[in-house]
C-alpha cells in the first residue's frame, strides 16, 4: 500500500467549525497524523445541520463527519493548568499546530506563539481568523456573509436590481481552510530545510479578496467599478433555463467567435440578422437578444445540449443538483464518492478526493472521531500517562 | 539575475528569512486562472516559475481588459488580468507545433521540479507531454494537470470554464435567490477553488519528494475541488434524499441574516445576528428596542419563521445609515456586520491597507503603465516571507535569459529560433478585445460607474516604493 504524501507529519488540531477543520482534513486525508483537540462540549460543527436521518446527536452532523475524517479525537480543557500542560506535551513533538479561535483566545490561554516556540522552536503554528491577526478589523465578528461583503465578492454577485448575494453554505470558510493547508505546508517545507518554525497568519477576508478577477483591476486600470450585471447585457455566457433545469452556454473560448456557427448550433434562424451578428450589434440590442435566447433555450434538454455543444468544442456547462452530481458518470468513473463506516451512523457516502495523486493517493482510513475517542491512545500511548493518571484527569474534568 | 539550482535537497541551506520555495523550478504551461493563479502563489513564495506562451495562440488575458482600454500598439503587454495572474514569473515564448519548440520544452523539463498545465488532455496527449512521457526525461518530476472534469473519464475531453465547473459541481444549483434559479458571481469562481487546491496539492507532492525523492502525477478536477466544498448538500441527498435549493442570503436556522440597503446608490450592508445578545444589540443600534419584546421576533425560532417580514423591517432602518458607519456601530456592539465593498472600497479598505494586502508593482517602462497595487496572498509567513514583487513578464521577455543563459543557446542560434518562428516577442495574429466605451458599459449595466480621477487616487494611496521603482 503506498503511503500518503504527508506520512510522518504530526499535526495538533485546535480548530472548530469549518475553516480550520477543512485545513486539517486536507492534511489528514493525504497522510498526516492529526490529533483533534475538542472541549468537553465538542466542536460546534457537531451541531450543524443537516443530520444523518434528521436525528440530532454529536456524531450525526453530515458536515462534521465530512470535515473530520482520518483524525484522532481527544478532549482537553485548555482552561485548566493540567490541560494546557498536556497540550504543551503534545506541542513538543508536533510539526504543525492549527487554530482558528478569535485572535485573542490563544494568548489568553497562555498558548501564544512565543510560548509554544519555547517548547518547540521548529513548530509551524497556523492561525486562521476572519480578518487575520492584526489590523483595525481584527476583533470584528464575522461569518460567511460578512466575509463575502468585506472580501469584495458579494457586490458582484446577484441580480442587477436586487440585493447582493453570497454562495450557499460555507464557501469563505472552505477557501480559507484550503489556503491555510497550503500555507502550513509551505512553512513546513521551510522548516524541513532549515529547522526553523514560524507563526503563519491566514485571513478569511483576504482569502476572498485574493481570488477576484476584473474587480480591483478594473478600477486601477480604467476607473470603472464592476457591478452585478443585468441578465440581458449582451453577454452570451449567462445561465439560461432549459426544459429540465439550467445550462451555461458559451459560444467558445478565446477571441474568435463565428456568429453563423452559433446560430446554426442553436437552430435559431431569427438570430441570423445584422441586429446580432457583431459584438457591438449584440450589445446595442442586448435585451432583445436575451429574450430570444431565453425562448430558444427553454425548448432544449440540458444534458443533450451539453454533450452536443462539447462535441463541437463549445465549452457549455451543465448545472447539476446534488442528485445529478451523485449520479454523474464522470464522478463515477473517477471514483469520487466513497463509502466510510462510522460507529454511530454506519456506512454512508462522502465526497472523496478533491484531486488525484497517483503516487500517494487520498485515502479514507478512518471516520470522524467520536468525542474523546482517542484519549487513551493519545494520552496513554503517546504521552505515557498511566491508567490511574487518566482516571484522575477525567475526574478533574481535564479530559 | 541568478538562476538557482533546481533541486532543493542539493541546494545549500537557505538563510532564515529567505522565501521558502527558493530553488524550486516550475515550468508552467497555463492559461487564464486555474494554473496561473496557483503558480503565482508559488512564485511569490520563491519558486522560479518559467511560463510558456505561444505567439500563435495568444493568451486571452493578454488581449482583454487592457490598461485604459487602449488596444493600440503592444496591447498584449498591457492586459490587466494577465498582470493579475502572472506576477513574479519569467516568460518565454515557444512554438510547440514545431519539433524544435517541443525539444526545448523537454530540455526545460529535464532541469525542473514541476510541470504544471491546464489544457484539455487532448492537447497534452498530442504534444506527448503526459506524465509517462515526462518522467522519462526527469524521473522525479511532479506533473500537475488541472482540467475542468479531470484528466480521465467520459467528460475528460470537454473543455470547461470556471462557471461550467461551478455548475457541474453542485455549487451553482444551491446558490441564488430563494425565489429564483441558480446563480453565480461575476467571476470564474471555481477557477480559484481549483487553484487553491492546486497550491496545496503541489506542496503535498513537494513534501513527499523531499522525503522520498519521488515525483508523481497530480490530476486536479476543477469540478471535484468545488464539490469538496459543498459536502453537506451532497451528503444530504446521499443520506436523506433531500435536495438543497437556494435560500438567498438566509441562514438555514438563524435570523436575521441578510444584505440590506444603505444610503446612496447601490450601497448595502451584510448583517447576521447569531444569538440573542447580538439580536438585542442590533435592535438597540437601530433604535428599535421595541422589536426585542415583539412576539414575532422575541426568540430565535420565531425570528427565523418570520424572517421575511423581519428583513423588510430591517431594510427600512438600514436605509437611514451609511454602510461603513452602521458596520462600525454594530461591530462595536459585537454584531457581525460588513459593508458590501465595491472594488474601490476594497482597494482602499483601511484594514487591508494596514495589513499591506495590496502590493505595488512597477511595470516595464515600455508599457507606460504606472506602478499599480495588486492583491497579494491570503497568508503571511513572517519567518520566510514572499519575494519582493515583480510584474508579469512581457511577451518573450525572458527568452534570452532562459534559452540563452540557462539552455546555452548562442546569439546566432537565438536568431535562428526567431527566424524559424519557434520563439517571438509578439502575437502572430493580434486580435485584441475592444471593450465598449465606459459610458456604454455603465448604460448596459456592466459597470456601476466610472471615475476619472482614479490615477491620482491610486498613486496617492499606493505610492511606489524605491524597490518597486
Amino acid at each position: 500500500m503506498p503511503q500518503g504524501a504527508l506520512e510522518g507529519v504530526k499535526v495538533l488540531d485546535l480548530t472548530h467549525h469549518v475553516a480550520g477543520p477543512y485545513s486539517t482534513k486536507l492534511l489528514a486525508d493525504f497522510g498526516a497524523d492529526v490529533v483533534k483537540v475538542e472541549q468537553a462540549s465538542g466542536d460546534p460543527a457537531r451541531r450543524i445541520p443537516p443530520f444523518y436521518h434528521d436525528e440530532t446527536g454529536p456524531d450525526k452532523s453530515l458536515l462534521f463527519l465530512y470535515l473530520n475524517t482520518n483524525k484522532q479525537g481527544i478532549t482537553l480543557n485548555l482552561k485548566t493548568r493540567q490541560g494546557s500542560d498536556l497540550l504543551m506535551e503534545l506541542v513538543r513533538d508536533s510539526d504543525i499546530l492549527v487554530e482558528n479561535f478569535s485572535p485573542r483566545v490563544m494568548s489568553s490561554l497562555g498558548l501564544d506563539y512565543p510560548s509554544l516556540k519555547e517548547i518547540n522552536p521548529s513548530l509551524v503554528m497556523v492561525s486562521i481568523a476572519n480578518f487575520g491577526q492584526t489590523g483595525p478589523y481584527r476583533d470584528y465578528k464575522a461569518n460567511d456573509i460578512v466575509e463575502y461583503a468585506l472580501g469584495g465578492l458579494m457586490y458582484i454577485f446577484g441580480g442587477y436590481h436586487r440585493e447582493p448575494l453570497k454562495h450557499a453554505l460555507h464557501q469563505a470558510q472552505f477557501k480559507a481552510g484550503t489556503n491555510a493547508a497550503s500555507a502550513a505546508l509551505i512553512a513546513l517545507y521551510h522548516q524541513r530545510l532549515t529547522g526553523i518554525g514560524q507563526h503563519v497568519d491566514v485571513s478569511i477576508q483576504e482569502s476572498i479578496a485574493s481570488a477576484l478577477r476584473d474587480v480591483v483591476n478594473n478600477y486601477t486600470n480604467t476607473g470603472a467599478i464592476r457591478r452585478r450585471q443585468p441578465n440581458h447585457s449582451g453577454d452570451l455566457t449567462r445561465i439560461r433555463q432549459t426544459s429540465d433545469g439550467h445550462i451555461l452556454p458559451n459560444p467558445g473560448m478565446g477571441l474568435g467567435l463565428d456568429w453563423n456557427v452559433v446560430v446554426e448550433f442553436l437552430e435559431a434562424p431569427d438570430l441570423a440578422d445584422d441586429r446580432f451578428n457583431t459584438s457591438s450589434a449584440r450589445l446595442a440590442n442586448a435585451e432583445e437578444l436575451g429574450e430570444i435566447l431565453d425562448r430558444i433555450f427553454q425548448t432544449k434538454n440540458k444534458y443533450e445540449m451539453f454533450h452536443a455543444a462539447n462535441q463541437k468544442r463549445f465549452t457549455y456547462g451543465v448545472i447539476q443538483s446534488a442528485e445529478e452530481v451523485l449520479a454523474d458518470e464522470q464522478f463515477k468513473h473517477r471514483g469520487y464518492f466513497v463509502e466510510i463506516d462510522h460507529p454511530v451512523v454506519g456506512t454512508i457516502t462522502y465526497p472523496g478526493a478533491p484531486f488525484l495523486m497517483d503516487g500517494t493517493p487520498w485515502e479514507a482510513k478512518s471516520p470522524a472521531p467520536t468525542l474523546g475517542q482517542h484519549n487513551d491512545e493519545v494520552f496513554g500511548k503517546r504521552l505515557g500517562c498511566a491508567g490511574e493518571d487518566l482516571a484522575r484527569l477525567r475526574a478533574l474534568e481535564v479530559i | 539575475m541568478t538562476l538557482p539550482s533546481s533541486t532543493p535537497t542539493n541546494a545549500p541551506l537557505p538563510a532564515p528569512l529567505q522565501a521558502p520555495l527558493m530553488g524550486v523550478r516550475i515550468i508552467e504551461m497555463g492559461q487564464l486562472i486555474a494554473i496561473p493563479w496557483a503558480m503565482k502563489m508559488l512564485a511569490d513564495m520563491g519558486a522560479q516559475v518559467i511560463r510558456l506562451e505561444s505567439c500563435e495562440r495568444l493568451e486571452s488575458y493578454r488581449g482583454d481588459s487592457v490598461y485604459l482600454n487602449d488596444i493600440s500598439g503592444e496591447f498584449w503587454n498591457r492586459g490587466a488580468n494577465f498582470y493579475e495572474q502572472n506576477r513574479n514569473k519569467l516568460g518565454i515564448t515557444l512554438n510547440l507545433s514545431k519539433d524544435e519548440g517541443l525539444a526545448i520544452l523537454r530540455q526545460l523539463v529535464s532541469i525542473s521540479d514541476i510541470f504544471a498545465e491546464n489544457f484539455t488532455p487532448r492537447v497534452i496527449k498530442n504534444f506527448k507531454l503526459e506524465y509517462e512521457d515526462l518522467r522519462k526525461i526527469r524521473p522525479d518530476i511532479i506533473m500537475v494537470s488541472s482540467t475542468g472534469y479531470g484528466f480521465s473519464g467520459p467528460w475528460s475531453g470537454f473543455g470547461a470554464t470556471g462557471p461550467a465547473t461551478e455548475g457541474a459541481s453542485g455549487l451553482a444549483y444551491i446558490s441564488g435567490y430563494a425565489d429564483g434559479g441558480p446563480s453565480m458571481p461575476e467571476i470564474p469562481y471555481t477557477d480559484y477553488t481549483a487553484g487553491e487546491h492546486t497550491v496545496y496539492a503541489v506542496m503535498a507532492a513537494l513534501m513527499h519528494r523531499l522525503r522520498t525523492g519521488q515525483g508523481q502525477f497530480i490530476d486536479v478536477s476543477q469540478t471535484q475541488t468545488a464539490s469538496a466544498t459543498v459536502p453537506e448538500a451532497l451528503m444530504d441527498f446521499a443520506v436523506n434524499c433531500r435536495i438543497t435549493t437556494p435560500m438567498g442570503n438566509q441562514h438555514p436556522s438563524l435570523a436575521p441574516q441578510g444584505c440590506y440597503p444603505c444610503q446612496g446608490d447601490d450601497r448595502w450592508i451584510a448583517i447576521a445576528a447569531e444569538d440573542e445578545s447580538q439580536w438585542r444589540s442590533l435592535c438597540q443600534v437601530l433604535g428599535r428596542d421595541d422589536w426585542i419584546q415583539d412576539k414575532r421576533f422575541s426568540q430565535g425560532l420565531a425570528r427565523w419563521e418570520n424572517r421575511l417580514e423581519l428583513d423588510v423591517l430591517l431594510a427600512v432602518e438600514t436605509t437611514k445609515w451609511e454602510a461603513h458607519r452602521l458596520m462600525s456601530y454594530l461591530q462595536n456592539q459585537g454584531v457581525p456586520a460588513g459593508a458590501v465593498l465595491d472594488s474601490k472600497d476594497l482597494l482602499f479598505d483601511p484594514h487591508l491597507k494596514e495589513r499591506g494586502f495590496y502590493e505595488v508593482l512597477a511595470h516595464h517602462p515600455s508599457t507606460k503603465i504606472p506602478p499599480l497595487p495588486y492583491a497579494s496572498r491570503p497568508w503571511k509567513l513572517p519567518g520566510s516571507p514572499a519575494v519582493a514583487g515583480k510584474p508579469a513578464p512581457l511577451m518573450g521577455e525572458h527568452n534570452a535569459l532562459i534559452l540563452g543563459e540557462l539552455l546555452c543557446r548562442n546569439e546566432q542560434e537565438m536568431a535562428q529560433l526567431e527566424e524559424q518562428g519557434i520563439i517571438g516577442y509578439a502575437p502572430s495574429n493580434p486580435q485584441p478585445v475592444q471593450r465598449p466605451p465606459l459610458d456604454e458599459q455603465v448604460r448596459v449595466g456592466r459597470m456601476q460607474r466610472y471615475e476619472t480621477d482614479f490615477q491620482e487616487k491610486v498613486s496617492e494611496a499606493f505610492p511606489s516604493t524605491p524597490e518597486s521603482g
